[in-house]
């Protein structure tokens, strides 16, 4: 999940090795959009599950992203979904299937967790898969060149983006500063908890504004803003996008309407029992 | 296309005196805040889920009494930058940040979300028409955009039909009033009295009022 972060010196340019890293960055956003929207209506766990077991399978074989990698940023995910899971269990009337004490978990509760959790892994897959195969600054380029983002507001952004790999630096450097001049605690550590944090936070905060500032001032001068704008590096869009985006679509709707089909389909109301 | 306008803000006394394009200075000064606490929530974000997985189902229940920290960053933008559309466009950008730039786990459904937490913390500035900074403003802010966005998120989580829906409603509002509303004027007047943002629309404002 951290790759974007530690990932600097990746030349934006440097040909990207897997599939997924070759397609275009706003058509795979748009498409991860859609999906994730899709499933917000979706409440049972059937069609979630082969959409899961799927986008898995998909973004292994396009994405070659390394097993190690790939398993541990599915952790928050499962995390995620393994709570959804729990809490829906034991907070859903219905009929009960067990009970100890105060704790009953219900087949209702059950059914709508699983539901739930799987469609947060359908999403976290899905994220992966982009986030650990699109360089941010293209993603950038291509909304600006694709999606007609605001040349200002696209290079507002990258300028932020160099700002936010410079961030665990500076945040280093300014809790170091502060256990340097704070006063020892009576067992001689520098003092630790929520108000030095806190402290650390808004210095941070002051510095980026006053950095800001003077990023704004130097983005002007530079012409930012002036029009016809050129753009260095185009990021393509191929026809070899546009069938990914159909064959995802066309995967959506035919799991989806299978499942209705089928009977396994259930919306909101499921909710509600 | 029309040339951009921004040479001549520096003309113009006050935010609400200009309607037409923001000036850069304004627009990155939100990606800044975007920039900015989308890091901290990073920071955040991974000491939480460690304590809310020990927490076990409690956990899911417990991360409501921080929620309010998400809305953060759309009053602090407002109070500085002083126009419409100041919040919803800080959010978004700080869920844009979050989602492309720091994987956040929640997909691009987050952006959806930012922007209805953006427009909750915004009614109340908006209602005064960008001059009233109090305490209640603030707290207003909070509530409306936990609010707001509550409903979002019980259908986006299923939250509707379990048996602490009210309970969760509750902790919410509570948690926007105090970290997303009173939170946010704390901070921002102690980044006025810094004098970092003299330039911008809050101090101009202030300098016109002395």
């Amino acid at each position: 999940m951290t790759a974007q972060l530690i990932d600097i010196d990746a030349p934006p340019t440097r040909r990207p090795v897997s599939a997924l890293a070759r397609r275009n960055p706003t058509v795979k956003l748009a498409l991860l959009f859609v999906v994730s929207l899709v499933l917000m209506f979706v409440f049972d766990p059937i069609t979630p599950l082969v959409l899961y077991l799927l986008a898995l399978g998909a973004v292994a074989v396009t994405a070659r992203i390394p097993v190690k990698v790939f398993v541990l940023a599915h952790i928050p995910f499962l995390a995620f979904a393994l709570g959804l899971l729990i809490v829906n269990a034991l907070s859903r009337p219905g009929d009960v299937l067990w009970q100890s004490g105060v704790l009953r978990i219900t087949t209702e509760g059950l059914l709508v967790g699983a539901a739930l959790a799987l469609r947060t892994l359908v999403i976290g897959v899905l994220s992966i898969g982009f986030v650990l195969s699109t360089d941010g600054v293209a993603l950038m380029t291509s909304l600006h060149q694709h999606a007609r983002l605001g040349s200002r507001l696209t290079y507002a952004v990258l300028a932020g983006y160099r700002m936010l790999e410079e961030l665990p630096r500076e945040w280093q450097t300014i809790r170091q500063a502060h256990a340097v001049r704070a006063p020892l605690r009576p067992h001689g550590k520098p003092p630790r908890g929520l108000r030095q944090y806190g402290r650390a936070a808004f210095a941070l905060l002051v510095l980026s504004i006053r950095k800001g500032e003077r990023m704004a001032q130097s983005l002007e001068s530079r012409g930012l803003g002036l029009t016809p704008r050129s753009t260095w590096r185009r990021i393509p869009l191929t026809r070899t996008d546009w069938a990914m985006a159909a064959a995802v679509l066309t995967t959506l709707t035919v799991v989806v309407g299978l499942s209705s089909f089928l009977g396994f389909l259930e919306g909101f109301h499921a909710l509600n029992t | 296309m029309r040339p951009d306008a921004d040479q001549k803000e520096t003309a113009m006394p006050t935010a609400s005196a200009k309607k037409r394009h923001w000036s850069l200075k304004d627009l990155v000064l939100v990606v800044v805040l975007g920039v900015v606490f989308g890091f901290l929530y990073w920071i955040f974000v991974q000491a939480w889920t460690a304590l809310s997985i020990t927490m076990g189902p409690a956990g899911d229940l417990a991360q409501h009494f921080l929620l309010g920290s998400w809305l953060l960053v759309a009053p602090i933008a407002i109070a500085i930058v002083r126009r419409p559309f100041a919040g919803i466009f800080a959010e978004v950008i700080a869920s844009v940040i979050e989602v492309v730039f720091l994987g956040s786990m929640v997909g691009p459904l987050l952006f959806v979300a930012a922007a209805i937490q953006g427009a909750g913390s915004e009614i109340p500035f908006a209602l005064t028409r960008y001059r009233n900074y109090s305490w209640l403003t603030y707290a207003l802010s909070g509530l409306l955009g936990a609010g707001l966005v509550f409903f979002y998120s019980a259908f986006r989580s299923g939250w509707y039909g379990q048996e602490i829906f009210l309970l969760r409603l509750a902790i919410q509002l509570i948690s926007g009033v105090f970290l997303g509303g009173l939170l946010a004027k704390l901070i921002v007047d102690a980044l006025d009295k810094t004098g970092v943002v003299d330039n911008f629309a809050i101090g101009r404002d202030r300098l016109a009022r002395a």
